[in-house]
């Protein structure tokens, strides 16, 4: 499986309104409820938010990638945001954040969707792959920056 | 330059894969070769192999959860968090290349270490004596050998280089020997008051000829006295400054002296005398039997009690001119390392990974005379291990001994051999080590069972 067959364009938001982290992650949550991707909002807010605890999930360069496990996760998902104006997401470098990568999976996931998050993750400590996700104005962009 | 690393993180989904490539990538931009191991909820991939971890200068470990470090004995590891690693990996990659493999080495000097807190009473006593009294030894027996470079009768002569030399190491630092052991036992015993009658007491035992044993003796007697004085002499409180500075003092020493003069210097004189004597005639099966039985002394314990009682014997023996022993121990005391060393290379599956890696440094050990540096070895396999060091230092011992060897300084393993008449008939002494310790290796592999199976790699635990 690769990245792009996880993506989808309905869990992309190249305009996020929230101003601070948690209003970021409910924002992202959101979308995945509505899509009905997750059964429970709580459940997988919950699940997100106990892993910011152990650490935060801002790991610098301007991306933050929250994940959370839930049973109450349908398929594996991973949701895109963008903050225009950049937000506090308690990163390593105390830079604020302007790409989100909200990963949601259920407890039991199949490898292969593992692999593709994996995958994902590695992508984004590429420099090139950063910089054309900070200019992708459409998702289309997005996407291809996985392709 | 080859380094090794696992990441994992607590949820095993994201950072373990960021961090890896961060350290991949940061590893390629200062030309490092690097293999990570990611422990994530995918489950291990990419794992190292005992060939890998054996080639890596350095293992990093970036982890938010629990990663087992067994696989990683005898290796430099550097403990960081994930974050860290995804933060700052070129940092970290200049971190792990500036570790050092010195943690064979650091267990050897934490077993040192240990040994010399659990020792007590008398024996603790006396090795805090012996080691003041070695570098003495060692500076006054290596200015003689030098001494002898001009001629053995060379110092006779006054004014000359010669003289000096001997000057230096037989006038005094082998003159002090004897007194700075006594003190210090002394000193061991009951601190500072003790000093003043045990350098006196071994003073007394050089001068009326009771050598190193009259100065053990005259310290132990110099110390338990002070320590009974001081506990025993009740003063009023005005005089009690006077205790430590003159009243310990005067009796002891008093009490040390005379009983050194009067009682027991002369016998223990007259045993000195009859040990040195046999000793120096000692020859064939005689010489072959006490150099072998000093030998098994030597590597019985690596270092330990039974070690240095045949080793303090040696250098206590050269303030009587009789240089064989110390060649026999300082040979036998070298080839356990030295022989374990050699086996790892020769029997390769018969140790752990860890293991051939420490034997690189066992060498260093060995050469050193540092008997200690069989002790890791020792601890994971005894009945086997401890059985082949000995019959190999027996084999060095007595073969040192039976080729008249002599040594004339109590330590510094072959650096010692180059100096001009520190070793009577070197080419039998190198003869000797060299035997020992292919003896010890062929015991070892002879002993030694085969290691079955791949190591275990335990369950890693995911969240």
């Amino acid at each position: 499986m690769k990245i792009t067959d996880m993506l989808n364009e309905k869990l992309m938001n190249l305009d996020l309104k929230a101003n601070d982290k948690a209003g970021v992650i409910n924002e992202m949550i959101d979308m995945l409820v509505y899509e009905g991707f997750v059964l429970s909002k709580k459940a997988i807010l919950k699940a997100v938010m106990d892993r910011e605890a152990i650490a935060s999930t801002g790991v610098g360069m301007g991306i933050g990638i929250p994940h959370g496990k839930s049973n109450t996760v349908v398929k594996p998902s991973i949701v895109f945001g963008k903050s225009i104006k950049g937000i506090d997401f308690e990163s390593l470098d105390e830079q604020p954040s302007y790409i989100f990568f909200l990963i949601a999976v259920p407890e039991d996931s199949a490898n292969e969707h593992l692999k593709a998050l994996s995958q994902l993750s590695r992508r984004l400590m590429n420099q090139e792959v950063r910089e054309q996700l900070m200019k992708a104005e459409s998702t289309e962009e997005v996407y291809k920056v996985f392709i | 330059m080859k380094l090794v690393a696992v990441t994992s993180c607590p949820t095993g989904i994201a950072h373990t894969y960021m961090a890896a490539e961060a350290l991949e990538n940061a590893a390629k931009g200062k030309g490092v070769e690097i293999k990570v191991e990611t422990q994530g909820s995918i489950g291990v991939e990419n794992e190292l192999s005992e060939k890998d971890i054996a080639e890596a200068h350095a293992v990093i470990i970036a982890a938010g959860a629990n990663v087992s470090k067994e696989r990683f004995e005898g290796k430099p590891v550097l403990e960081i968090s994930v974050s860290e690693a995804i933060k700052s990996p070129k940092e970290v990659i200049e971190r792990a290349l500036k570790l050092e493999k010195k943690n064979y080495m650091r267990k050897v000097e934490e077993i040192k270490q240990q040994r010399s807190e659990e020792r007590t009473g008398i024996f603790k006593h006396l090795m805090t004596g012996v080691s003041f009294m070695l570098p003495l030894v060692v500076a006054g027996g290596i200015a003689i050998a030098l001494s002898f470079i001009f001629g053995i009768e060379a110092f006779k002569e006054e004014g000359t280089l010669a003289a000096a030399l001997m000057q230096i190491g037989g006038g005094s630092a082998f003159a002090l020997m004897i007194p700075i052991l006594s003190g210090y036992i002394a000193f061991s015993i009951a601190d500072r008051p003790g000093l003043a009658p045990g350098l006196i007491g071994g003073s007394l035992a050089a001068q009326v000829g009771a050598g190193f044993l009259g100065g053990l003796i005259a310290g132990l007697i110099a110390g338990y006295t002070v320590d009974f004085l001081k506990k025993n002499i009740k003063l009023p409180k005005g005089l009690q400054g006077l205790k430590p500075i003159l009243i310990l003092p005067l009796l002891s020493s008093l009490f040390v002296g005379l009983l050194m003069i009067y009682v027991i210097g002369r016998p223990m004189k007259g045993l000195m005398d009859v040990m040195t004597a046999w000793l120096q005639s000692l020859s064939g099966t005689n010489a072959l039997l006490f150099g072998a039985i000093l030998g098994a002394m030597m590597a019985f314990d690596m270092g330990g009690p039974i070690n240095k009682t045949a080793y303090t014997f040696a250098v206590g023996l050269l303030g009587a001119n009789v240089f064989e022993p110390q060649a026999a121990v300082m040979a036998a005391g070298m080839t356990p390392p030295l022989g374990l060393a050699l086996a790892t290379v020769l029997y390769k599956n018969k140790f752990s990974q860890g293991e051939i890696e420490a034997g690189k440094a066992a060498w260093v050990m060995g050469i050193s005379f540092i008997t200690e540096g069989a002790i890791p070895f020792a601890a994971s396999d005894p009945l086997r291990v401890i059985p082949s060091i000995m019959t190999g230092s027996a084999v060095a011992g007595a073969l040192s001994m039976v080729f008249g060897a002599s040594l004339r300084a109590p330590h510094g393993g072959i650096f010692v051999l180059p100096i001009p008449n520190a070793v009577d008939n070197l080419g039998g002494y190198v003869v000797a080590i060299l035997a020992g310790t292919i003896v010890t290796a062929l015991m070892v592999g002879l002993l030694k069972k085969n290691i079955t199976g791949s190591v275990k790699v335990e369950a890693r635990q995911k969240i």
